[in-house]
């Protein structure tokens, strides 16, 4: 009993005799919060979350990809199956969401939020009118901007389809347009958007100064949903929005023009040996672009009717140009989602929709850093931050 | 990514089955969309609230574990399923109130081998169940066909759009195309 005694009595005079022998730390002012810089560096991405184990507490998280130890800079709110938009030239991250004010019950508000990309803290709102915004598992298409980032598009599904046509700047909605069959959106020309058709059409259409339909133009048979469906998030080069379908086809859309263009390529992923049954495109946001215009698409060996959204485990990189597969990536955990950042030697991003985030250097193939699922609980969609 | 990574991922994808809708799937979803949002008077929720679940003497006409991923039903679902969250395959859990605008798939029943039409009914105004998250896609397409999709939140025409679980209902049997 003596002897613990006197081993607990130098235990505690050890830290005091180092204490007396140097300086005490510095005092630490608080309040103290971290400010991000307004414009986001190369290697950062946003991450939607959707945070299915409390959907209606969704976020958007702000990522750096190149920070092994604390990749996670920063989150803003994403609530209830969000949808959410990044805009550099805004310096704004935007999430349109619903709310419930007893979180789960009572009066339903859907609102776009406006958040400072440096501070991360609400700076505007815009309500919803309708409690109609449409709510599903994270798709681009479901919130874009048009009009030079002034006005915001959203889409809306009760089911019956429509979108509501935003005023960012003057913090307004401007008008709301019937689209029935038609998914989607997809910003065309300057001021306007195209959508996919239940009937394999697509559809463009140009807004006025009210946000009222200035013209509409229907493109007939650009998709076969029964055998050939596209994935629904495209990659986007330039004004070039390319998607891939279920069988690896590449189909792409000049959407620079008033009315969307349909491009005349002959182009799919290619085959490769070792599939069962084949390998087939897989996974949510499956494919990506780097900012030479090369293509990226996440494909699964176990292609077959059904497994379209179960991830893959590799990526192989096309350029559209010269329509030839330039490598193999074999991702070590494999992914549903990929991004390629914007920095001067590009880094392939591949997630988990259960969490783990790996960085692949895009030339190599090889990995860069396993970020683990230290980011988000369920990415869904990836945004170059820059 | 290995094998076995990548079986996680997939999860419950190990059989091949049926999944055309039918054009009868088809019209009801139709109906219940022309409907509206509010005012639903018929097709599938009419028809899952009146079924009497009787599985418990059907078991081998209806095989399987409807709190597994692998369950027949699930063919095409997306979700938590509510087996696992105080309901049943049919059946919502207690507090929650089942939406009546639904997606639907049609799966192979390996006991009779016919393929029949589900609806899956997501079950809405609680937060999110977290237990047994099952994601299939058989015969799923792009949400341009809203019927054929599993990612919307189908807590439509509810009192609440909070998502709680998915359950898988028997509306008919599948009319080939």
């Amino acid at each position: 009993m003596r002897l613990a005694t006197t081993a607990l009595a130098l235990m505690l005079s050890a830290p005091c005799a180092a204490q007396t022998a140097s300086q005490p730390l510095p005092e630490e002012a608080i309040p103290s919060v971290v400010t991000l810089p307004a414009s986001y560096p190369p290697s950062w991405i946003l991450v939607h979350d959707l945070h299915t184990a409390s959907i209606l507490d969704g976020r958007m998280v702000i990522a750096d990809t190149a920070d092994k130890s604390r990749p996670l800079k920063g989150m803003v709110r994403a609530a209830q199956f969000a949808s959410s938009l990044y805009s550099p030239s805004r310096r704004e991250i935007l999430t349109a969401e619903t709310f419930y004010p007893r979180l789960t019950r009572g009066e339903r508000t859907d609102a776009i939020t406006i958040w400072d990309t440096a501070t991360l803290r609400p700076k505007g709102e815009i309500i919803l009118p309708g409690g109609k915004r449409q709510q599903s598992v994270t798709y681009s298409g479901l919130f874009q901007l048009t009009n030079s980032d002034r006005w915001a598009l959203v889409a809306n599904f009760t089911p019956t389809q429509s979108i509501t046509v935003v005023d960012l700047d003057a913090r307004k909605v401007l008008n709301e347009i019937d689209l029935p069959g038609c998914s989607h959106i997809y910003p065309t020309g300057e001021r306007g958007f195209s959508s996919f058709c239940a009937d394999g059409s697509m559809i463009s259409i140009t807004l006025d100064d009210k946000g009222a339909v200035a013209s509409s133009k229907t493109i007939e048979g650009v998709q076969d949903i029964d055998k050939q469906p596209m994935f629904q998030m495209p990659a986007m080069i330039g004004k070039t929005a390319w998607f891939v379908t279920y069988h690896g086809q590449l189909k792409a859309f000049d959407l620079s023009g008033q009315v969307a263009k349909p491009l005349d390529v002959n182009l799919s992923v290619g085959a490769a040996e070792g599939g069962a049954p084949e390998w087939r495109p897989a996974g949510w946001q499956v494919i990506a672009s780097d900012a030479k215009g090369r293509l990226y698409v996440l494909m699964n060996p176990a292609g077959k009717e059904g497994s379209h959204k179960d991830g893959g485990s590799e990526v192989w990189v096309i350029d559209p140009a010269s329509g030839e597969r330039l490598s193999r990536i074999s991702l070590p955990n494999g992914a549903t989602s990929i991004v390629l950042t914007r920095e001067p030697t590009p880094h392939l991003v591949a997630a988990r929709m259960d969490g783990p985030i790996d960085v692949l250097d895009a030339a190599t193939g090889k990995l860069v850093h396993s970020l683990g699922s230290r980011i988000a609980s369920n990415p869904t969609v990836l945004t170059p931050g820059s | 990514m290995t094998m076995s990574g990548l079986d996680k991922l997939t999860e419950g994808f190990s059989r091949h089955l049926a999944r055309t809708t039918s054009r009868r799937s088809s019209l009801a979803w139709l109906g219940a969309a022309l409907a509206g949002a509010v005012a639903v008077p018929a097709l599938p929720v009419s028809r899952a609230a009146a079924a009497e679940p009787k599985r418990a003497a059907r078991v081998a006409e209806d095989p399987g574990d409807p709190t597994s991923c692998d369950y027949w039903r699930y063919c095409a679902i997306d979700g938590f399923l509510c087996s696992c969250c105080g309901g049943s395959v049919s059946t919502c859990p207690p507090g929650t109130e089942m939406s009546p605008i639904t997606w639907i798939g049609t799966c192979t029943n390996p006991s009779d081998g016919r393929a029949y039409v589900i609806s899956y009914n997501d079950c809405c105004g609680t937060s999110s169940c977290g237990q047994c998250s099952c994601h299939r896609s058989e015969g799923d397409r792009p949400q341009v066909r809203p019927q054929s999709n599993n990612d919307y939140n189908w807590c439509l025409g509810t009192e609440s759009s909070i998502y709680h679980c998915s359950a898988a209902a028997i509306i008919g049997v599948a009319i080939e195309p």
